[in-house]
């Protein structure tokens, strides 16, 4: 607020210089504001206040709501996969939703691979005469996934989107 | 050699039966070799590759799991397996995919890659009069 009353006056100095009828204007204006300063200055502290706590530094993360695995609750993870027919309309749709429905399993698997074991990334860029001429990144992960849950299908306009889960056993994991 | 009441013989035949009954899925059970693959390229799915192929060495290992499918007009298992794609997917599901993925951008342009693959293992198939039942060794 402070900086809004500071730019009104900047203003006020400029238009002084042009017309008369103009300076009439910005003055009642200007008794307008300072009748409310005392408003405005409630506001300034309530917008402090406000600005003070949104300064505030983030609660760290709890270890409760962090997917972390315990020994005695076992941990579910659930993904949504997504697959489209190879066929542009060559195929019929019962076969497209077949084939689709096999991309997105393997499209949910992998995010199952990606949360549990992670993802290894390897980036490459070549830069010559300050200029990017070439950047690669590459990504990959590989893992054995078993007792993996198909929860529910939906095939709409040729992409069809598979929600899976997997339970993860602590017991199971440390064999 | 017959018994003076006749007893003994017709004794030896109802054993005879129950001993075939109980263990005429152990007689006609089979060992197959079963892998299963597919390549999906940038979310659309292309490869899938079942092979089957009885097994010429005994299997070891215990059956641990097992999946049911009736059998319509064929005891090929191949065929049976194709024409229960559905089921027999769900069923590997459970037993385990190998997954393995490699994404590449390269200058802003995105390829992916991902095989699904379950390993050539071994399986006990037991055809009975309508259904077929399948169990993974291990």
């Amino acid at each position: 607020m402070k900086e809004g009353v500071l730019c009104s006056h900047l203003r006020i100095t400029k238009m002084n210089k042009r017309t008369p009828l103009s300076l009439i204007v910005v003055m009642l204006t200007l008794l307008g504001l300072s009748a409310c300063a005392q408003k405005s200055d409630v506001d300034c502290q309530k917008t402090k206040q406000e600005v003070v706590v949104n300064t505030k530094p983030k609660a760290k993360p709890s270890p409760n709501n962090a997917l972390i695995l315990h020994s005695n609750k076992p941990l579910k993870i659930s993904v949504v996969g997504q697959g489209v027919a190879p066929c542009n309309g060559a195929c019929s749709p019962s076969q497209a939703y077949a084939l689709a429905k096999r991309a997105a399993i393997a499209d949910a698997y992998r995010l199952i691979a990606e949360k549990v074991k992670g993802v290894y990334v390897e980036g490459d860029d070549l830069i010559k005469n300050m200029m990017v001429k070439r950047s690669t990144v590459k990504t990959s992960v590989a893992a054995y996934i078993r007792n993996a849950n198909v929860v529910e299908t939906t095939f709409k306009d040729g992409l069809c989107e598979v929600e899976m889960e997997v339970v993860l056993v602590h017991s199971q994991l440390t064999r | 050699m017959r018994s003076r009441n006749g007893s003994c013989s017709s004794s030896f035949s109802t054993y005879s039966i129950i001993f075939l009954l109980f263990y005429s899925s152990v007689i006609f059970a089979d060992e197959y070799l079963i892998s299963y693959r597919y390549f999906v390229k940038n979310s659309a799915l292309y490869n899938e590759t079942l092979d089957v192929s009885k097994a010429m060495k005994k299997c070891s290992g215990k059956p641990y799991d097992s999946l049911s499918i009736e059998i319509k007009d064929t005891h090929n298992l191949k065929q049976i397996l194709l024409q229960n794609k559905e089921k027999f997917t769900y069923f590997l599901n459970k037993i385990g995919f190998y997954i393995t993925n490699e994404e590449l951008t390269y200058n802003g342009n995105h390829v992916a890659r991902t095989i699904i693959t379950l390993k050539t293992t071994c399986f006990k198939v037991d055809f009975n009069d309508n259904f077929v039942t399948i169990s993974p060794l291990k």
